[in-house]
C-alpha cells in the first residue's frame, strides 16, 4: 500500500507543485500558457517515482494546467481553440512518462547487473587470494619438503640448463648457481665425459638418464654419487623439464672397491697357488721319466764298464732307455694339451662394440688404479671374426701390462684403446700407455713364453696374447714410443 | 770280537715302474742286493726288522706316503735307515723327512755318484747300528747268567767302591767278595775293571734295577 499508493503520490505532488511554484513567476514571459515545467514534473515523477508516481503526475498536471492556464482560467474546462493544446500536452506527459520509466527501469537493470558483477568479481577476488594464499602455502611446504630433504635434487629448463638447485645440492658442491656448463664442471674431469654423453643421450631420446660419477664438494673433494634424471613431457611429448637428483653411493662405492680389491687379491693368490700346483705336478710328471733314464745311462755304462763287461744287462739298459724316452715325450704331449684349446668359438664380431664392453669391464680396474681410459674408435670398420671372449683375453693382458707400466708415474696416467681400418680389409687395434716403456732388447724377446720384468710374473701373458692373435691370422707387435709404450695388433675384417 | 752280519739289502720302493727297475739295475751293477716295492704297504708287508740294510724312498707315493711310512716305523720303533727321493724339490716335506731321522735325501733327478753315496753312508749307518746292538745282546745274555749275589757285587764294583767296602755293605768276608768278583769278571768275559764299567753302562738302568 505504501510501496504503490503514498510514496508515488507524494512523490508526484512534490514535483508538480514545484511546478506550479515556478511556473507563476514565469506565466507572464509566455504568449500561450507555459507548462513545460510540468512535462519536467511528471518525468521526475516518474524517474524517482516510478510508473505509478508518473501517471499520477501527469494526471495530476492536466488538471492543474487546465484549471490554472488554460483559458477560461480557474475552471477545469478548456476553451475550444486551448483544447488541442492541452490535449498535446496530456499525450506529451504520458509519453514522458513511459519514457522516463522506460530509461529508468534500463538504467536499474544495468545498475543492478553492474552490482551483480561487481559483487560477483569481489567473490572471485577474495576466491581467487584464498586459493592463492593456499598455493603459497603448498609451494612453501614443497620448497620447504625440497630444501629440507637429506638428498640432493635439481630442475632443468626445457634445453636443459639448471634453473633449481636445492639447497642440499648447492652446499654440497659450495656453488650458488650451477645454470649453463657450470653443472658439469661439478663432476670428476675423467667422469665428465660419461656424464655429458650419456646426458645427450637422454636428452636426444627423451629417456630417463642414469649414471655414476664422482661429484666434487666445496672442499675440493670428490664423491660417488648416482646421477637420476627423469624428463617431463606435456600432451605433445615435448620435454618442458628435467628433474634430477643425485645421490651418495660413496660409501657402497668404496665398499664395493674394497671387495673387489680383495676379489682379486684372493684370484691371484689362488691363481698363482694353482699355477705353482700345476707347476709342481708337471714337475713331477717330468722328473721321473728324467730320473729314470738319467739312471738307466749310468747303470747301462756301469755294466759296460765292469770287469767283463756284463753286455746283457747292458743291452737291458739301453732298451729301457729307448721306452723310458717315449714315456717323457708322452708327458711332454699330454702338457702341451693340458694349455691348448679346442672350443674356438668363432663369430662376426664388432670390435668396436667389443672394445667398449671390455672398456666398461675395466672400467672400475682402472678407476681403482687412478687411470683414465681413452677410446678412439673408427667408424668405418666391418664385422671381424673372432672368439670375442679370446680377444677380450688379448686386450685384458695388454691392458693390465700398460697400466702396471703407469703404476709409479705421476702424470698421463692414461691407457689409450684405438682402432683404425688398415687396407687391404684389416682392422688395427692399438693399446697405449704412458708408463716406463720398454728397452729394444726386451721388446725382441717379450712375447716368447717365460720372457718376463716383472717380478713375480711368469712370462706367459705376452706368449698367450701372440697365440690368440696368430690364430685369428693376425699379428701383434710392440712399439717403443717416448713415453710408454703402444702394442698394436691386426685382425681380418669381413670381406 | 766278530760277529756274523746278515747281508745287507737296499729295499728301493717308488711307484713309478720305470723309475724302480733303473735304479733296481743301477744298484745291482754297483753290486747290492735290491729289494723292490711299488708301495710302502708292500714295504711293509714283507720287511722284518732282522733284515740289514736301509730304504730307499720315494716321498709321494700313492696310498701311505713316504712320510706316513716313516712315522710308522719311528712308531713301531722298528730302525732302518732311510734315503728320501722327491721329484719336486718340495723343501718342506724334505725337511720333514730329515727331522724324522732320515739319512739323506735325493732330488730327482740324480747322478749314480749322488746315490751310490747316499745308500753307502744309510748302509754303514745300518751296519754300526745292527753291531752294537749284537754287542748289546752279547752282553745282556752274559749278564744272564749271573746270580742275584754276583750282580749286587757287579754293581758295587762299578761304581767304584773297594773290595773293602762291598764286604762291609753286603756284610760278607773280604775273601767272599774277592771270589765273586772275580767270577762276575769271568762270566762278563771282561778284561779289566774300565770294560766291566762300559758293559754296565751300556746294559743302562733297566738291568741295574733288578734285585
Amino acid at each position: 500500500m505504501m510501496e504503490y499508493v503514498v510514496k508515488p503520490t507524494a512523490i508526484a505532488v512534490v514535483f508538480v507543485l514545484l511546478a506550479l511554484l515556478w511556473t507563476f513567476p514565469l506565466l507572464h514571459l509566455f504568449a500561450y500558457p507555459f507548462v513545460f515545467l510540468f512535462l519536467a514534473a511528471v518525468m521526475c515523477s516518474a524517474w524517482f517515482g516510478g510508473l505509478i508516481s508518473g501517471m499520477i503526475a501527469a494526471a495530476l498536471s492536466s488538471c492543474i494546467v487546465a484549471f490554472f492556464f488554460m483559458p477560461p482560467i480557474f475552471s477545469l474546462s478548456i476553451a475550444q481553440e486551448y483544447r488541442s493544446y492541452e490535449s498535446a500536452f496530456i499525450v506529451c506527459a504520458v509519453a514522458v512518462t513511459a519514457v522516463s520509466v522506460a530509461r529508468k527501469r534500463a538504467e536499474a537493470a544495468i545498475r543492478s547487473s553492474r552490482d551483480a558483477l561487481d559483487a560477483r568479481v569481489t567473490e572471485r577476488t577474495a576466491e581467487l587470494e584464498r586459493s592463492n594464499s593456499e598455493i603459497r602455502g603448498r609451494e612453501r611446504q614443497l620448497r620447504l619438503l625440497t630444501e629440507a630433504i637429506p638428498q640432493q635434487i635439481w630442475r632443468t629448463d626445457k634445453d636443459g640448463s639448471i634453473e633449481y638447485a636445492n639447497r642440499d645440492l648447492l652446499d654440497f658442491t659450495g656453488l650458488h648457481d650451477l645454470s649453463g656448463g657450470a653443472f658439469f664442471e661439478i663432476f670428476h674431469p675423467e667422469d665428465r665425459l660419461i656424464v655429458t654423453g650419456g646426458w645427450q643421450e637422454a636428452r636426444l631420446n627423451k629417456t630417463k638418464f642414469e649414471c655414476k660419477a664422482r661429484v666434487r664438494g666445496g672442499d675440493g673433494d670428490y664423491r660417488w654419487f648416482l646421477i637420476r634424471a627423469n624428463p617431463q613431457c606435456d600432451e605433445d611429448g615435448a620435454v618442458q623439464c628435467w628433474y634430477g637428483v643425485h645421490i651418495d653411493v660413496e660409501d657402497q662405492e668404496r665398499a664395493q672397491q674394497e671387495l673387489l680389491l680383495s676379489q682379486e687379491r684372493l684370484s691371484r693368490y689362488s691363481r698363482t697357488l694353482s699355477m705353482a700346483e700345476m707347476a709342481a705336478s708337471i714337475a713331477h710328471q717330468l722328473n721321473q721319466p728324467l730320473t729314470a733314464l738319467l739312471t738307466d745311462a749310468n747303470a747301462c755304462r756301469r755294466w759296460l764298464q765292469a770287469n767283463p763287461p756284463n753286455l746283457e744287462r747292458a743291452e737291458h739298459s739301453a732298451e729301457r732307455i729307448v721306452r723310458d724316452t717315449a714315456n717323457a715325450s708322452e708327458v711332454v704331449k699330454r702338457v702341451r694339451s693340458l694349455f691348448s684349446r679346442a672350443d674356438y668359438v668363432r663369430e662376426w664380431t664388432d670390435l668396436n662394440e667389443l672394445i667398449r664392453e671390455f672398456a666398461r669391464l675395466l672400467r672400475d680396474e682402472a678407476i681403482r688404479r687412478n687411470i683414465a681410459i681413452k677410446l678412439d674408435l673408427s667408424n668405418t670398420l666391418q664385422p671381424i671374426c673372432a672368439d670375442r671372449v679370446q680377444i677380450q683375453q688379448v686386450l685384458l693382458n695388454l691392458a693390465v701390462n700398460g697400466m702396471d707400466a703407469m703404476a709409479e708415474s705421476e702424470t698421463d696416467r692414461f691407457l689409450e684403446i684405438s682402432t683404425k681400418e688398415l687396407q687391404p680389409k684389416q682392422a688395427l687395434v692399438t693399446v697405449r700407455d704412458y708408463g716406463v716403456g720398454v728397452t729394444p732388447e726386451a721388446s725382441t724377446r717379450m712375447f716368447e713364453p717365460f720372457f718376463t720384468t716383472k717380478p713375480g710374473g711368469m712370462g706367459m701373458g705376452l706368449a698367450m696374447c701372440r697365440t690368440i692373435v696368430e690364430e685369428h691370422d693376425g699379428r701383434i707387435w710392440v712399439e717403443i714410443l717416448n713415453p710408454g709404450t703402444a702394442f698394436h695388433l691386426t685382425l681380418h675384417e669381413r670381406d | 770280537m766278530s760277529h756274523s752280519l746278515p747281508p745287507q739289502i737296499i729295499y728301493l720302493v717308488d711307484d713309478d715302474i720305470s723309475v724302480r727297475e733303473a735304479l733296481g739295475d743301477l744298484l745291482e751293477s754297483a753290486g747290492f742286493e735290491v729289494g723292490r716295492f711299488g708301495s710302502a704297504e708292500d714295504f711293509l708287508a714283507e720287511w722284518r726288522p732282522e733284515m740289514a740294510g736301509c730304504l730307499l724312498l720315494d716321498v709321494r707315493l700313492p696310498g701311505l706316503s713316504g712320510l706316513q711310512l716313516q712315522t710308522r716305523l719311528a712308531e713301531a720303533s722298528r730302525s732302518i735307515p732311510i734315503v728320501i727321493m722327491t721329484a719336486h724339490g718340495d723343501v718342506p716335506m724334505v725337511r720333514k723327512a730329515l727331522k724324522a731321522g732320515a739319512i739323506d735325501f735325493l732330488s730327482k733327478p740324480f747322478q749314480d755318484d749322488e746315490l751310490l753315496r747316499a745308500v753307502e753312508q744309510a748302509l754303514a749307518v745300518d751296519r754300526a747300528r745292527r753291531q752294537s746292538e749284537a754287542l748289546m745282546s752279547s752282553i745282556a745274555a752274559r749278564y744272564d747268567t749271573l746270580s742275584d749275589r754276583e750282580r749286587q757285587v757287579m754293581e758295587l764294583v762299578t761304581e767304584g767302591m773297594m773290595n773293602k767296602e762291598i764286604a762291609d755293605e753286603l756284610h760278607l768276608s773280604l775273601n767272599t767278595v774277592k771270589v765273586y768278583r772275580k767270577q762276575v769278571m769271568d762270566k762278563m768275559h771282561a778284561d779289566s775293571l774300565a770294560e766291566l764299567v762300559r758293559m754296565r753302562g751300556k746294559l743302562g738302568t733297566k738291568h741295574a734295577d733288578q734285585p
